[in-house]
């Protein structure tokens, strides 16, 4: 069924004792309707970071129990789960950003024609299957809005945003919206047209390419609270007031689409798109305060209709100071799970920069021992800082003494690892990239001191290396020169800030490392 | 040397896998304890390596090998 003409959704009176129901401002949802709404089978799609949509895909085995499918569409997995586990699904760290199937079309045929194209994607609004996504959008508005509550204000303002980009892909495509402001002033129907790329690339907008931009690391320790949902824009939808008067609901579309056979853009489709969601459930067209993001993403012949259920990128949660390079929580993730820790496993950053990679691996990896490392005393501070708040994030709860974190930071040189011969388990990191940090001819000379220093700490025939890096050529010929040590066991092609880069998984071979006979 | 009645031996015993009291004590000073200002010393060659707000300082200085 379709919801019809009407688009107000019903404002109901909201009941005590329903579960973790809070003061103000609770989703609006009665017991029974929540209940029904807890049991309905909801079609997830999570994007995830290029290339380990494998990993992600392994992670919702093991923590929802249900399989996934990984689409031709780079960067995104689908699977079903009740809308019950909304909230486990939202603690998977291998996701970028979720969102709720309305309706897939393996193979939908458009026609050639620019405007009869169009209109069918038009016609294609009432003949969706709304209601069942739209119940999981409300349930997982209630579940944003307990976490809101509990969390303190997130006070980024869109200029400090702007500043963060280090290329980072920011999943929310709001951020488009300052730059595109202008451009759709005209258009009273307002909706979203960025986010539409006319190549292959997920969701991230061409004109933040931070690649060039080098953050002045002296002085931007942007302090930025990352934390659930931002509250720096007013949102419409807290106002489901109960109250007799529910609110017209605002939305948005986003439309990402890739293939050179289609006869319209991007913002064209989300634009008549728009249109006819705005048309089918009288809602409001709002770029910036929406409710509801409509996302239309159509792949070759392959379109899916859904809702986001994230409003900003996952990925930026543990990192509060950020630094130039910082790599986004679920590539690290996904690095660390392509090396399959071990409990009591001993796991080295030797180059953590801003500590990304070892504060991943000690949230999730508790019982592994995690020692981070770098050369630069800012990213050192930065990095112990990022901890701190992550000791902070744990204090609040109930426990009265402070949990410690088996993670420790040193400042030490890449080249001479303070670490004895073969007691390290697993090196993981991110390795310098020419074009952002250092250069292509120190990587040179850099690559192979590092991959010696890293193969003597660690533990031959059970050790591994999982090392991302950009200078792919470098790497393999530093590799090749240091192949009684290390073997290459695996590669993951990635996509970092815009970057093509690799993810090496090295196991290291039994051989033994000459015993230093130095400093250590 | 920490400086801390931690009461541990300057050796680890023979079979401390077993020893319950040793385990704990050592655990207590590897996970939970924290030190902040203070240097850690090579046995071998004596040199000091400064810690400041929890974090080791083992660059080494040019004249070093």
């Amino acid at each position: 069924s379709v919801v019809g003409g009407c688009g107000r959704l019903p404002a109901l009176p909201r009941q005590p004792g329903m579960a973790e129901a809070e003061a103000a401002g609770d989703s609006g949802l009665g017991p029974a309707a929540a209940q029904e709404s807890a049991e309905l089978a909801a079609v997830i799609g999570a994007t995830v970071p290029t290339g380990f949509e494998q990993t992600a895909a392994e992670e919702v085995q093991e923590k929802l129990g249900s399989a996934s499918r990984i689409s031709k569409d780079r960067g995104k997995i689908y699977f079903e789960v009740p809308a019950r586990s909304l909230p486990q699904v939202h603690r998977l760290r291998s996701v970028d950003n979720l969102f709720v199937v309305v309706q897939e079309f393996k193979d939908y045929q458009f026609k050639e024609n620019k405007e009869d194209a169009l209109k069918d994607l038009e016609n294609l609004v009432k003949k969706l299957p709304w209601t069942d996504s739209l119940k999981v959008w409300e349930l997982n508005n209630s579940l944003k809005k307990k976490k809101t509550k509990r969390k303190k204000h997130n006070l980024q303002s869109p200029a400090s945003r702007e500043k963060l980009s280090d290329g980072g892909e920011e999943g929310g495509a709001d951020q488009n919206n300052t730059n595109d402001q202008e451009n759709c002033a005209q258009n009273p129907m307002a909706v979203e047209p960025t986010g539409g790329q006319d190549t292959e690339k997920p969701q991230g907008a061409t004109s933040r390419n931070g690649v060039e931009e080098e953050e002045d690391s002296e002085q931007s320790d942007v302090k930025v609270e990352v934390q659930a949902s931002s509250e720096s824009r007013t949102k419409a939808g807290d106002g489901q007031t109960g109250e007799g008067e529910a609110k017209v609901l605002r939305f948005r579309v986003t439309c990402n689409r890739a293939g050179d056979k289609h006869s319209f853009t991007s913002n064209e489709a989300a634009r008549d798109f728009g249109g006819a969601v705005q048309e089918h459930f009288q809602w409001k067209a709002d770029m910036t305060n929406f409710d509801v993001e409509v996302l239309l993403n159509i792949h070759n012949n392959e379109v899916v209709v859904g809702i986001a259920l994230t409003e900003e990128s996952l990925h930026r949660r543990n990192i509060t100071h950020f630094g130039p390079t910082t790599l986004r929580s679920t590539l690290a993730y996904g690095m660390l799970r392509l090396c399959d820790p071990q409990p009591t496993d001993i796991i080295v950053d030797p180059m953590c920069g801003t500590g990304a990679i070892p504060i991943e691996g000690a949230a999730e990896w508790p019982y592994c021992y995690h020692i981070a490392g770098d050369n630069s005393p800012q990213a050192v501070k930065r990095a112990a800082n990022n901890i701190c708040s992550l000791l902070r994030k744990n204090e609040s709860k109930d426990s009265s003494t402070a949990q410690g974190v088996p993670l420790d930071i040193l400042q030490w040189d890449i080249c001479s690892l303070p670490l004895r011969t073969g007691s390290v388990d697993i090196v993981v990191t991110d390795m310098p990239f020419g074009k952002r940090i250092g250069s292509k001819k120190k990587n040179w000379d850099l690559y192979p001191a590092c991959l010696m220093e890293m193969g003597r700490i660690c533990t031959p025939g059970t050790g591994r290396a999982v090392l991302l890096t950009q200078d792919k050529k470098c790497f393999a010929k530093a590799l090749s020169r240091v192949g009684h040590i290390w073997r290459r066991a695996q590669t993951v092609w990635v996509n970092v800030g815009g970057l093509h880069a690799a993810v090496y998984l090295l196991r290291r071979t039994w051989e033994r490392a000459e015993e230093r006979r130095s400093f250590w | 040397k920490l400086g801390h009645p931690s009461e541990l031996p300057p050796e680890p015993v023979p079979d401390y896998e077993g020893d319950e009291e040793f385990l704990r004590r050592v655990h207590h000073v590897l996970l939970e304890v924290e030190v902040l200002e203070g240097a850690l010393r090579c046995p071998d060659s004596g040199r000091r390596f400064p810690i400041s707000r929890g974090v080791p300082n083992m660059l080494l200085t040019e004249d070093e090998p």
